[in-house]
């Protein structure tokens, strides 16, 4: 076992984050947002602003910081602020003032008048239904709607219809914040024409990319560093509005600037996770096989129409059999803030819907509803050919039910004093990805050796990864392997998101070392060296001859007089994707005790067990694991952003956000079934940062129904849903 | 206003505005940056520092108002030896970012001097968004136990 490498910078406060940089003669910018959400910018006064003290600069869209729209593989198109005088969101960036104090930036911001022409807002994804628009095609390319009927089934209506069993019902869940610890913030220096950003983001060469197109500046001119970011989750993908600003700004004024959003401005000038209304229908025979699905998914939408949550392409596309499928996916655009990647776009939100609606099969049926699971698991997605890689759905399922003591549950649930106590249990599925990535492997003239990419560690344990595989692929003891990321000036490691960082970062160290290690083996029987003429191979570290001479790897160089070599390998997604499906998979369990007097929630247990491929180091692995799985108990009963009419977010900070707290959370049981999946990747890992929330919203639901008989389709869950009529 | 500082046992004198916060103060003035800023409200606990050995809000706390001697997470260590509750957060893998770590570290001080009936309650105002929760109070409990055991 492995510790997390940062772990003691990161207990001593020695880790410096973004804004824990202060160069000398740092500014301080401080953004101002709109207080409508549709409408007009039609003037701002800053005279006052200008007045105040230590005031150095007011930006606004009549007097802007030129900035152009950047455009990466990944997130598409990134915003950019005030380069018009729309507003489409309360809480919009629309200025930016810089001082010589963090104090003097505030106050004066507070001074700006802004005049408005507004235009009334819609906010309720309830009242935009009737007007929803198709989405447009998801990520893999599909259209909103895809259909798989069996040969002479003529619609999906047909086969509910002729479905001996079916339950039906609209499921929703409530918009959310990434809410990570760190603020969005920013510290940018400008040094003889180059660009120098800090700021936590989930890419530092995305960053730098994106901030060398914002500025119209060569790429070699920005280089953007980020060794810690205090979480992520997908809010983080983009570059932020303080970056922005923070560099144009340093550039106008020749001075390092530091921007920070407030807590209260994360909410809206970020990215949220959309809220989704989702109708599901199931048809099954009396058995329990499944014979059709439909699951119609509705997500709002920005006015920009810039990100959906997919809720049904995101799981009944894949997650059982069935000769019948619909699903669809709309949209409706609204005046709310940004909607972006948040942990398990799609399947979190998408399993609450799906899991609930199969445990209220199993209760239509008087089933047990892990044996409805085992009876409809797939074996490839349904109208696809291409079967899973590698899955161990059913053994989760088998650990868990034994380890959760599932025997126990009875139907109804039990009592416990003035507690009702429920059981309740989903699937988790992810889906095993890959991004491009390249990673260099130098190996040193001191035995030491260094493993290099600009890709982020927000928390994921990713430093370790690099030192751990990097160890494996050298033959030689992690100590000696020096890990290096968060640096756009190393190969470019791409996003850390769609828990795809150590399958790619992975696969091309898997690349990299071999590569290194042949140049060593030149330069070890190159004319002159210690191995001339020899044969010779590779072990532990060591060059090895035939007759039984050795030496280091470091001992070779010296004698070569290197100080160093080096070999970057890069690794994509490749053929392996026309071959097989490839996703994770896990088993969620919950045991919640609801109030009878109070109707308060508790989880009072929680186990997931999961089949993750193999992984590379348990402990961080469990420890991210069990974050996503308290995710899941934040999305089932803590947190949702609440959107008034005017387009104001009721709930925009710590104190009534809701989150868990430690004593919301009980002790989390994280188990693996470890089956390296070296058909999706050589490394054989397919990634934890996700599947950890996913199913455990359902799960809860689930013991809720078990434990009160009532059925809750709404997340968050309230007390009021849980009182009597 | 002139003010004078004990931080993390030196001296610091500096000149503030009276609205400064000692979470400002430290963070810009003097470049400890180990207290984090996560709301500036007293809703998260990421700022958590020791002024005369009480856990408190460095964000809610003006820095001229402060008399006796303030510790952050940079002044637990003793050289190059952790604090048992800052190698108790190490060993349990109590942190995934970080960014609320100080933070955590300074309750789970103050909890273990404090010998406190129930550690979820004491930490409970110090938010992990990556919800390390379960490792923290296996952190407490692991100084907790040492303890017991001398
Ligand atoms: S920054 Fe002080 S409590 Fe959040
Ligand atoms: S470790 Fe990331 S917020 Fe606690």
């Amino acid at each position: 076992m492995t510790a997390r490498l940062d772990s003691p910078l990161k207990v001593t406060g020695r880790a410096r984050y973004g804004s824990d940089h202060n160069p000398p003669g740092m500014v301080f910018g401080y953004v101002v947002l709109s207080t409508v959400a549709h409408g007009e910018v039609t003037a701002m006064d800053v005279t006052a602003v200008r007045d105040a003290p230590g005031v150095l600069a007011v930006y606004t869209p009549f007097e802007s910081l030129e900035l152009h729209t950047p455009h990466n593989p990944i997130m598409g198109a990134t915003w950019v602020p005030l380069q018009d005088t729309d507003v489409a969101y309360r809480g919009q960036p629309i200025g930016f003032v810089v001082a010589e104090t963090f104090e003097q930036a505030r106050d004066a911001a507070s001074l700006v008048e802004v005049s408005y022409r507004e235009r009334t807002p819609l906010t309720s994804l309830e009242d935009g239904l009737a007007a929803a628009e198709d989405a447009p095609p998801s990520m893999d390319g599909s259209p909103h709607t895809v259909t798989v009927l069996a040969s002479g089934v003529e619609s999906i209506e047909d086969a509910l219809a002729a479905s001996p069993v079916v339950v039906e019902a609209t499921y929703t869940t409530a918009p959310q914040n990434h809410a990570a610890m760190e603020p969005h913030s920013a510290v940018a220096v400008w040094e003889s024409g180059t660009l120098t950003v800090y700021s936590g983001n989930q890419g530092s060469d995305l960053q730098a990319a994106s901030l060398a197109q914002a500025l119209a500046e060569p790429l070699s001119a920005v280089h953007a560093v980020n060794p810690f970011v205090g979480g992520a989750f997908g809010g983080k993908g983009a570059t932020s509005v303080p970056a922005f600003l923070a560099a144009a700004a340093a550039r106008d004024l020749g001075r390092p600037v530091k921007a920070a959003l407030t807590r209260e401005q994360v909410f809206t000038a970020t990215g949220t996770r959309a809220a989704t209304v989702q109708r599901l229908a199931l048809g099954a025979e009396k058995d329990g096989t499944l014979v059709a699905l439909r699951h119609d998914s509705w997500s709002s939408t920005p006015m920009s129409r810039a990100f959906i949550e997919q809720t049904s392409h995101s799981t009944s596309r894949e997650w059982y059999t069935t000769p019948n499928m619909v699903i669809s996916q709309k949209m409706v655009p609204l005046n709310i803030p940004p909607t972006t990647f948040m942990r398990a776009p799609g399947e979190a939100p998408g399993s609450f819907a799906l899991e609930s609606a199969i445990d209220e099969l199993a209760v239509e049926l008087g089933m047990d509803p892990i044996e409805l699971r085992r009876r409809n698991s797939s074996l490839a997605p349904p109208g696809k050919d291409l079967q899973w890689s590698s899955k161990h759905l059913d053994e989760c399922f088998g650990i868990g039910a034994e380890r959760f003591g599932w025997s126990q549950r009875s139907e109804g649930g039990r009592v416990d004093g003035d507690w009702l106590v429920g059981l309740g249990t989903a699937t988790a599925m992810f889906p095993a990805l890959r991004f491009p990535a390249s990673v260099r492997v130098t190996l040193n003239a001191d035995d030491t050796a260094e493993v290099a990419t600009s890709g982020a560690d927000p928390g994921t344990g990713l430093l370790s990864v690099l030192s751990l595989i990097g160890a494996d692929s050298l033959d030689i003891a992690p100590e000696r392997v020096t890990p290096r990321l968060g640096d756009s000036a190393l190969p470019s490691g791409g996003m850390s998101g769609g828990s795809t960082a150590t399958a790619s970062a992975g696969s091309a160290i898997m690349v990299a070392a071999p590569e290194v290690i042949d140049e060593l083996l030149t330069l070890a029987a190159a004319p002159g060296a210690p191995f001339e003429g020899a044969e010779v191979s590779y072990a532990d570290g060591r060059v090895l001859a035939t007759d039984g001479r050795s030496l280091t790897f470091g001992e070779v160089l010296r004698a070569v007089d290197r100080s160093s070599i080096a070999a970057v390998g890069s690794s994509a997604p490749g053929e392996e994707m026309s071959k097989h499906s490839f996703s994770s998979f896990g088993a969620q369990f919950c045991e919640v005790r609801v109030h009878r007097w109070t109707r308060e929630v508790r989880v009072s247990r929680m186990l997931g067990v999961f089949d993750a491929g193999r992984i590379i180091n348990e402990q961080p692995a469990r420890s991210q694991l069990m974050g996503g799985m308290i995710w899941g108990v934040s999305a089932a009963l803590h947190e949702g952003m609440e959107i008034e009419a005017d387009g104001r977010l009721a709930n925009g900070d710590f104190a009534s956000y809701l989150i868990p707290v430690n004593a919301d959370i009980p002790d989390v049981d994280v188990q693996f079934v470890q089956y390296p999946d070296t058909l999706h990747n050589p490394v054989g890992a397919r990634g934890v940062g996700e599947i950890g929330i996913v199913g455990v919203a359902a799960a809860i639901a689930n013991a809720v129904f078990n434990a009160t008989g009532t059925r809750v389709r709404n997340i968050p869950i309230a007390i009021e849903d849980l009182l009597d009529e | 206003m002139d003010i004078s500082l004990q931080i993390n046992g030196k001296s610091e004198r500096l000149s503030v505005e009276p609205g400064v916060t000692l979470l400002d103060a430290l963070r810009e003035r003097l470049d400890v940056t180990g207290p984090k800023k996560g709301c500036d409200r007293g809703q998260c606990g990421a700022c958590t520092v020791h002024v005369g050995g009480r856990p408190v809000l460095a964000c809610l706390t003006l820095a001229a108002t402060v008399r006796e001697p303030v510790t952050t997470v940079e002044g637990l260590a003793s050289g190059d030896d952790l604090h048992p509750v800052q190698q108790a957060f190490v060993d349990q893998d109590a942190l995934q970012c970080g960014f609320c770590t100080s933070g955590q570290i300074m309750s789970a001080v103050a909890a273990v001097e404090q010998d406190v009936p129930d550690v979820r309650e004491f930490m409970s105002g110090n938010l992990c968004r990556c919800s390390a929760y379960p490792n923290i109070v296996a952190a407490v409990d692991q100084v907790r136990g040492a303890d017991a055991s001398v």
